[in-house]
């Protein structure tokens, strides 16, 4: 981050919209905007801008009815702190992409399109942002959606954020859908390669027991199961028989250091890949998850695997080559995937994205709109838009 | 009225001309959709086969700058298929066909016109469901349910339509083809797929829809249970969401609405009783059984009157067919009626019957109430009679419901949508700064403007020069939350 930013780089921290939406409408140059700093060098890398919008003032719960099990934050609350104050009263955000333990914020989350292994049940932001307010690069403040989990009156804005990267507006308030803390977890263990892991799990998925979570990682598959005391128990014990010989049931201490190695391998330890390395995020049709992981392997050299055999969602580890990095962002697009470049070495020059998709015009069309300057984020869909 | 000849012969090049009717009979079977009350003739109807004759008819009006509205089955309940009186509807009824049902990777590939039910019995065979579940299901179709990004009475549980669509091939408005989503759901970039969803035909045609299939749940317990007042029934709500379950439904219906459904279809309620509740859960065994008890022992703890528990799925039908009967039956009990949706935070369900029934009081006219209590959904039937004067009254006592809606927190629109219906009452709900920035949006994906004009948004041409006065969000007011 501090390479793009020279010496007439300006830093605001508004505390609030007001300030947020002055910030902007005083501003005519580039604006990065930056949160907890979790993604900062995630998708293409931003052109050096004029402004750092810093979002870590803009944070708190502006309201938080437990009845209705909805709560209204600042986004830049960082997730974690949200879901500490809701565990309060059995409630979460049921979001967990790995970076939240780094400090990750709501906004952050949305504009990145980052999910964990309980998109398989919960899905991303976008299936959980019910309301929010933005603010475009001229300094106009818009809101869409509301306070209620039903609601089709307008255009549903927030969906535009999800994913944007910065670019298109500045994400100030959000409100989210909630759900019930479950009574109990509990996480079946598999040791098995990735290809066994594909079968057993399109085994459990043809079957009724409703996995929260399923991801291979490294070397075995882990299964949660999310419900009540008894219930998950006996459950456990069905997915255990399914799954025959090797199949371990972990204790609270194992599950847990089990889904901290996950999170490791995903956003590597303390939000850095090991030295050389970048990460790509992987989208593909479920059953055809594990091949292509597989050959991004063989082929190029991936390593650090997560598959999430249910979601179609993949992160694998590459050596920081443009030339690799650029191999691997084709190959998935030829398997009809999605990749995104994510954690990288801060000064690689590598492609954050692969071919671009059919909807670029489209994308530009919305951009032109919301930001006809292409102020925000500039750089980050390179060489998209 | 009538299009120059040219484009009219443009069409007929496009689709085969006898795919193109003109002939005003046959044109006023689309004049209006299940908002019957907004009746406009189009120029012509087009009956498009594939999903590249849509595009040509759409390239055909965007060359002659011909606004058109795109049609499923016309079950839609706010105006959103209304024709443009110079403009072409687009009926996607012939594009009918399931392309692919994948049972490994639980999806299907569908045309628009295929009905929202036929997805389920072409997934049936394999274990499978499509989740969403309008009451319309029987006719409604897959494109219409995007349009509107449907719901249904078990989207508390398992979402909307927006939550099972992985990707969508769209036509634009200037007849171009886009894919929006993916294989895996995930999206590059912003998410147009998402924005695309309950855009109420206004940003361009779904062609192809690849949606999400779920496996049948294992179990499905329902109950059906009485309450001595509306509040009583409220409170079991509540607490059922407090002790971490989420039902696959809850619905609640008023002594008039169970009423009515009992003189339609007798499917066991209990007349007289001033609020029953359904709740269902599904899932694995052990989780519903364990559910189940908890459900019933809240059920029990607020004074329910009687509790039946659907014995068998003969038993569970009757209970939904009680529930869903109920908006036509309460045709029996009263010669006319307005269906009218909105939403409220679900801890104000009590509070808005109230002030409903005192709006009723003074208006002089009944309102049957038949709710999703779970997801805090009302469609409150204001029932009137046109005979006697009555329409005017009902309708705005209907109209006037929605925005209390808004006035406690809530929306508009559940699941009906804005339409032509509602788009005079957005400023009630969104600033001018709001609707301008949604408006930009549109903009973006149909710069012309002959994507379905009118709809959605609030026009002067619909609405008049002043659009009604905007009013502060209650938590605004209280300063809890301000906008600029």
């Amino acid at each position: 981050m501090s390479s793009l930013q020279d010496s007439s780089t300006r830093t605001v921290r508004p505390a609030d919209l007001a300030e947020a939406a002055a910030a902007l409408a005083d501003t005519a140059g580039r604006v990065l905007v930056s949160g907890a700093g979790t993604a900062a060098d995630w998708a293409g890398r931003p052109d050096a801008p004029e402004l750092v919008l810093d979002t870590t003032a803009l944070t708190g719960v502006r309201a938080h009815n437990p009845g209705d099990m909805t709560v209204e934050v600042r986004a830049g609350t960082p997730l974690r702190e949200l879901n500490g104050v809701l565990a309060e009263h059995g409630q979460r955000v049921a979001l967990d992409p790995a970076r939240v333990a780094l400090g990750a914020t709501a906004g952050g989350l949305i504009a990145t399109a980052d999910a964990g292994p309980l998109a398989l049940i919960y899905g991303s932001m976008r299936d959980l942002v019910i309301g929010m307010t933005v603010v475009l690069a001229d300094g106009t403040v818009a809101r869409s959606g509301g306070h209620v989990i039903k609601n089709v009156a307008g255009y549903d804005l927030a969906k535009l954020a999800h994913g944007c990267h910065g670019t298109l507006g500045l994400i100030a308030e959000v409100v989210l859908r909630l759900h019930p803390l479950p009574a109990a977890t509990l996480t079946v263990r598999l040791p098995c390669s990735l290809a066994e892991a594909a079968e057993a799990a399109a085994e459990i998925l043809g079957g009724p027991l409703e996995p929260a979570a399923l991801e291979w990682c490294g070397d075995a598959l882990l299964v949660r199961l999310e419900g009540g005391a008894a219930a998950v128990d006996a459950r456990a014990d069905r997915l255990i028989t399914l799954l025959g010989l090797g199949a371990v049931r972990l204790t609270a201490a194992e599950e847990a250091a089990a889904w901290d190695e996950h999170a490791v391998l995903v956003a590597g330890a303390e939000g850095r890949p090991p030295e050389g390395t970048a990460v790509l995020r992987v989208g593909a049709r479920p059953s055809r998850l594990a091949g292509l992981l597989g050959e991004l392997g063989t082929e190029l050299g991936a390593s650090r695997v997560t598959a999430g055999l249910a979601t179609g969602i993949g992160t694998v580890t590459l050596p920081a080559d443009p030339e690799t990095v650029s191999l691997a962002h084709e190959r998935v697009h030829r398997a009809g995937g999605t990749s995104t470049l994510r954690a990288r070495p801060v000064d690689a020059a590598l492609p954050g994205w692969g071919p671009a998709p059919a909807a670029v015009g489209l994308l530009r069309a919305v951009r032109n709109e919301l930001d006809p300057g292409g102020r925000l984020g500039a750089g980050r869909f390179a060489p998209w838009m | 009225m009538s299009l120059n000849g040219t484009a009219q012969r443009d069409f007929e090049r496009a689709l085969g001309a006898a795919n193109v009717i003109s002939d005003p009979p046959r044109l006023r079977s689309y004049e209006c959709d299940g908002l019957t009350g907004y009746r406009v003739v189009p120029a012509l109807v087009l009956l498009p086969r594939t999903a590249e004759q849509v595009a040509a008819a759409v390239r055909v009006c965007a060359t002659h700058g011909i606004p058109f509205v795109a049609r499923g089955a016309g079950t839609g309940l706010s105006g959103g298929a209304l024709p443009v009186a110079d403009g072409v509807v687009i009926s996607l009824q012939r594009l009918r066909r399931v392309l692919e049902v994948d049972p490994v990777d639980r999806r299907a590939v569908l045309e628009p016109g295929v009905t929202n039910l036929d997805i389920t019995r072409a997934a049936a065979p394999y274990g499978l469901y499509y989740a969403p579940d309008p009451s319309s299901q029987q006719v409604c179709t897959i494109g219409g349910n995007v349009a509107e990004n449907s719901g249904g009475a078990h989207c508390l549980k398992y979402g909307f339509t927006t939550n099972h669509v992985l990707a969508l091939e769209v036509v634009l408005a200037d007849g171009s083809v886009v894919t929006l989503g993916g294989d895996s759901g995930e999206q590059l970039g912003p998410d147009l797929r998402g924005v695309f969803l309950g855009s109420e035909g206004t940003v361009g045609i779904a062609t192809k829809i690849t949606v999400r299939l779920l496996r049948a749940p294992e179990t499905v317990r329902t109950l059906l249970a009485d309450f001595p007042s509306i509040e009583a029934a409220g409170e079991v709500v509540s607490d059922i969401v407090a002790a971490g379950i989420v039902p696959a439904a809850v619905e609640m219906m008023d002594t008039l609405a169970i009423e009515a459904a009992e003189e339609a279809v007798h499917a066991g309620y209990t007349r007289g009783v001033p609020a029953a509740l359904v709740v269902e859960l599904d899932g694995p065994v052990e989780e519903c059984a364990e559910g189940f008890d908890k459900v019933k022992a809240i059920c029990e703890k607020h004074g329910c009157t009687r509790l039946h528990v659907a014995g068998d799925a003969e038993e569970r039908a009757a209970i939904w067919r009680g529930r869903k009967s109920a908006f036509a039956a309460v045709g029996r009990i009263s010669p006319d009626y307005f269906v009218q949706d909105g939403v409220v935070p679900r801890t104000r369900l009590a509070e808005v019957l109230g002030r409903i029934a005192e709006m009723g009081e003074q208006a002089g006219l009944r309102v049957a109430n038949v709710f999703h209590a779970g997801d805090g959904n009302l469609h409150p039937l204001v029932l009137y009679d046109a005979a006697a004067g009555e329409t005017e009254r009902g309708e705005e006592l209907s109209g006037k419901i929605a925005e209390l809606c808004v006035e406690l927190g809530g929306s508009l629109s559940g699941e009906h949508g804005i339409g032509t219906d509602k788009a005079c009452s957005m400023p009630k709900m969104y600033s001018g700064t709001d609707l301008a920035v949604m408006a930009r949006v549109r903009s973006a994906f149909d710069p012309a403007g002959l994507c379905n004009p009118g709809k959605l948004l609030p026009t002067p041409r619909l609405c008049g020069e002043v659009p009604g006065k905007f009013t502060p969000h209650p938590l605004e007011e209280a300063g809890v939350i301000e906008r600029l």
